[in-house]
């Protein structure tokens, strides 16, 4: 229970973020095409995942992802291997920052500028990157406890509103018998990829083991099918398409009578702007770690790799910046790039761990 | 006088007046009985007379025997035998009488402390509960303790900080409850301090935190002997000093800093729901004039629409943006707040008066500022002074204009980034090597309930 249930937590974050990126569209998308498979499909492939990755992580306590592929592989080929993950981290958190800064633009504050919201930003996230690992994970634990309740409540009260509609819905299943496609796949495993975060944090939880994997896969289901039918209730089968944030909009369309607060959107941009931030850290951070292990290693914690660290979130920072001036399509495209390229990232990962998995067995019993 | 320190033997009478020049208070006495004398010396402004009569000269001249005599005072309790000269100084200057009898130096402890009698508690007062403060004296705020602590595990070291000031150090922690890295942390600190002069607990608690920069305290200062007692029940270590009233407890996280000592005195209920009250009242003082900002500046569509006129009604008149306003009225509610504390008791509650009724009344009716923000400013600053403890109440203080300016730089996504901010810096702080703030009640539901001490 102790250090296992940061793993659930980072898989939660993953799961419920993945309403604000590009999953929910691509899905949609996908609504007459087999979607409801690739749902079904994922949860067993992304519980696979985590499940493997996690139990083989587990058999090399406190070490890093980088410490593992020293035992077994030569070091000429871990530096691009570290690059490329890193990238990866670098990609996923700021994909979430830019879609963030988009629907603060279009939902909360159309008057401020986007330069002085993304820079609040990216200054909150460089400074809480560069804590230790576990503080990250305190913190994580800590704002999820203040923002679950909210999604919770969110959640709820959209399926109770006598407004939403459950024939949508159920018409929706009728085009569910269809093969799943790749793309779906693709989207909807990121529900699952929370747990890739372990490539670091296994470092200061060595005493993590992976229990209960029917949890994830249940949890993971459930919330990507309320990711799928929950608009679908609102807009109908057809009117979904029209929306780019299309959860945004549902929150917008719910109305909470008794409070002092009375569009639910609020609250929901308020849970999911909190999260964000804390997942954008999370994915910074392990990014930041895996660069800086690739210098030289050195006893304290001094000046340089303080300035180390300074350099590679500055560098993330800039790159989120210049990408800024993409526009919403080619963010979209940029995205669902994203998403294969993390799925096959995943995988790669899994057998790189089996691999040395294997190295180090063979060492132990010749 | 190098040499001198070097070589023991050299310890003579001499010596010690001559380290002893010029002091007006130091005595000199020669007491010679038909058996044999001895001499007498000491500092007469830290001595007690009455012991330096009734234990020193009075039982010489009842014994007249010198040898007798010598043993008398050797095994007399507090008193020392030193041989090194450093350590004669010290207990001169400590409130020892010393006695040269038969070519032996004996030192006779005699100290007078002039401190006040045990008294209320002052800054922390509480409804129920007792209601002794610790005093300026070591000894007794040991016997406070004790008296309530009546365990063979509560151990106690004793050491002496400042190179001056000298002053008596008490560290007391349960031996069997306490995480021993931390001790270890702890005297590893404590005996590489150097400093003069050392007055106050709250200033040792300055000396021994590593993180120069840092805004939240890390040990608790308190002047009630129940919540050090409850702390070293809990596994905690607390640091008395001499000459000072309080005591500095750690490490510490920061939900220690809500709990007042009457929570346990109180039902379940009561007490959660008042720790719940302190949590929300540091919420509110925290937030309310940032969201002030962000909802009337940047997002007046998020409040309900009959909330957003009201607030633009009653800032029909203002002729500034609202930060500016909320800024005024803060700074003023400091002012107040600072200059009632600094007054003289009589004229306190006019201060108050004037500052509050007249100032905040005429404020609104020249339209300088809204009425609301009268309200909202009287929320904050009576929220501000729920916090049990002092330190951490000031903290708050100051963190909320980080608020409101994080809130009049981008609105609501500036309180929002604010917010997380806070609690991931919250996160990263450490006390002494443990953790400060994070989900503690998650760690404890693991182990199977091991109750210490009184978590309330």
């Amino acid at each position: 229970m102790n250090q296992s249930r940061y793993v659930y937590w980072m898989f939660l974050m993953n799961s419920l973020l993945n309403i604000l990126n590009f999953v929910p569209r691509e899905l949609l998308d996908a609504r007459f095409r087999g979607a409801q498979t690739s749902i079904l499909v994922a949860a067993v492939l992304g519980t696979a995942f985590l499940s493997v990755f996690t139990i083989l992580i587990a058999k090399f306590p406190g070490k890093s992802i980088q410490d593992i592929l020293e035992t077994a592989l030569p070091k000429g080929l871990i530096i691009p291997l570290i690059i490329m993950f890193a990238s990866l981290w670098c990609v996923a958190g700021l994909i979430t920052i830019l879609s963030f800064v988009d629907i603060t633009m279009r939902f909360v504050s159309p008057d401020t500028g986007p330069g002085i919201v993304i820079i609040s930003f990216l200054v909150l996230v460089c400074f809480c990157a560069r804590m230790d690992s576990l503080s990250v994970l305190y913190g994580m634990e800590m704002l999820l406890a203040i923002i679950l309740p909210l999604i919770l409540y969110a959640i709820i009260k959209a399926l109770v509103n006598p407004d939403f509609s459950w024939d949508s819905v159920l018409q929706i299943m009728t085009y569910s018998a269809h093969a799943p496609d790749l793309k779906s796949i693709a989207a909807a495993t990121f529900s699952f990829s929370g747990y890739f975060n372990l490539a670091i944090f296994n470092r200061v939880l060595p005493k993590m083991k992976m229990k209960h994997s029917w949890v994830y896969a249940v949890n993971g289901l459930a919330v990507l099918l309320l990711t799928f039918y929950v608009p679908i209730g609102y807009f109908g089968t057809i009117g979904v398409e029209k929306h780019v944030y299309t959860w945004f909009s549902t929150a917008d369309s719910i109305r909470i009578d008794t409070f002092l607060i009375e569009r639910m959107l609020f609250i929901f941009y308020f849970a999911y702007l909190t999260l964000s931030l804390v997942s954008v850290t999370v994915h910074w951070h392990v990014g930041k770690e895996l660069l800086t292990g690739l210098f030289p290693r050195k006893q304290a914690k001094n000046r340089s790799t303080g300035w180390q660290e300074l350099a590679i979130l500055g560098m993330f920072s800039g790159i989120t910046l210049i990408l800024m001036r993409l526009d919403q399509y080619q963010l979209n495209e940029f995205g669902v790039v994203f998403l294969y390229a993390r799925w096959f990232g995943e995988l790669l990962m899994i057998m790189l761990l089996c691999y040395c998995y294997a190295v180090a067995y063979r060492r132990r019993n010749p | 006088m190098m040499a001198e320190q070097q070589k023991a033997e050299e310890i003579s009478l001499q010596w010690i007046k001559g380290q002893l020049d010029n002091f007006a208070d130091l005595e000199d006495r020669q007491l010679t009985a038909p058996a044999g004398s001895v001499k007498l010396l000491y500092v007469k402004s830290i001595t007690d007379p009455q012991i330096i009569n009734r234990s020193i000269i009075a039982p010489f001249y009842e014994m007249n025997d010198p040898a007798a005599y010598k043993e008398y005072l050797a095994h007399y309790p507090g008193s020392e035998a030193v041989k090194d000269s450093k350590q004669v100084l010290d207990l001169m200057l400590g409130g020892y009488a010393c006695v040269e009898v038969e070519q032996r130096f004996i030192f006779f402890d005699a100290l007078k402390a002039e401190t006040s009698s045990v008294s209320q508690t002052m800054t922390e007062s509480i409804t129920q509960g007792p209601s002794d403060a610790l005093t300026e004296n070591l000894a007794v705020n040991l016997n406070l303790i004790r008296r309530r602590y009546q365990s063979a595990e509560l151990k106690m070291e004793s050491m002496l900080i400042g190179n001056i000031s000298r002053t008596k150090a008490a560290i007391l922690y349960d031996d069997s409850r306490v995480n021993h890295q931390v001790l270890d942390e702890l005297r590893e600190r404590l005996s590489t301090l150097r400093v003069d002069i050392l007055q106050a607990a709250g200033e040792l608690e300055k000396y021994i935190n590593s993180d120069k920069v840092r805004i939240f305290p890390k040990t608790i200062v308190t002047e009630r002997p129940d919540r050090v007692v409850f702390n070293l029940a809990e596994g905690k270590i607390a640091v008395m000093l001499d000459t000072t009233g309080f005591a500095i407890v750690l490490p510490v996280i920061f939900n220690d800093f809500f709990v007042a000592m009457d929570d346990k005195i109180q039902l379940p209920f009561v007490g959660r729901f008042l720790k719940l009250l302190r949590i929300l009242g540091v919420a509110m003082t925290l937030w309310l004039p940032a969201l002030y900002v962000a909802f009337t500046s940047y997002n007046p569509e998020i409040v309900r629409v009959q909330i957003a006129l009201l607030i633009a009604g009653s800032r029909a008149t203002v002729p500034y943006p609202s930060f500016v306003e909320v800024l005024i009225m803060l700074v003023m509610m400091e002012f107040l707040t600072e200059a009632s504390l600094r007054l003289p008791r009589a004229i306190g509650p006019t201060a108050t008066t004037v500052g509050g009724l007249i100032l905040g009344q005429a404020a609104t009716a020249a339209g300088l500022v809204g009425n609301i923000m009268i309200i909202l400013v009287s929320v904050v600053a009576i929220s501000n002074f729920m916090i049990p403890l002092n330190m951490m109440s000031f903290s708050i203080r100051v963190l909320k204009y980080l608020f409101v300016i994080a809130a009049a730089a981008v609105g609501l996504v500036g309180v929002v980034v604010c917010l997380v901010g806070f609690t991931m810096y919250l996160c990263s702080q450490r006390s002494f090597g443990q953790p400060y703030f994070k989900m503690f009640a998650l760690d404890r539901l693991g182990s199977s309930g091991t109750q210490k001490g009184g978590r309330s």
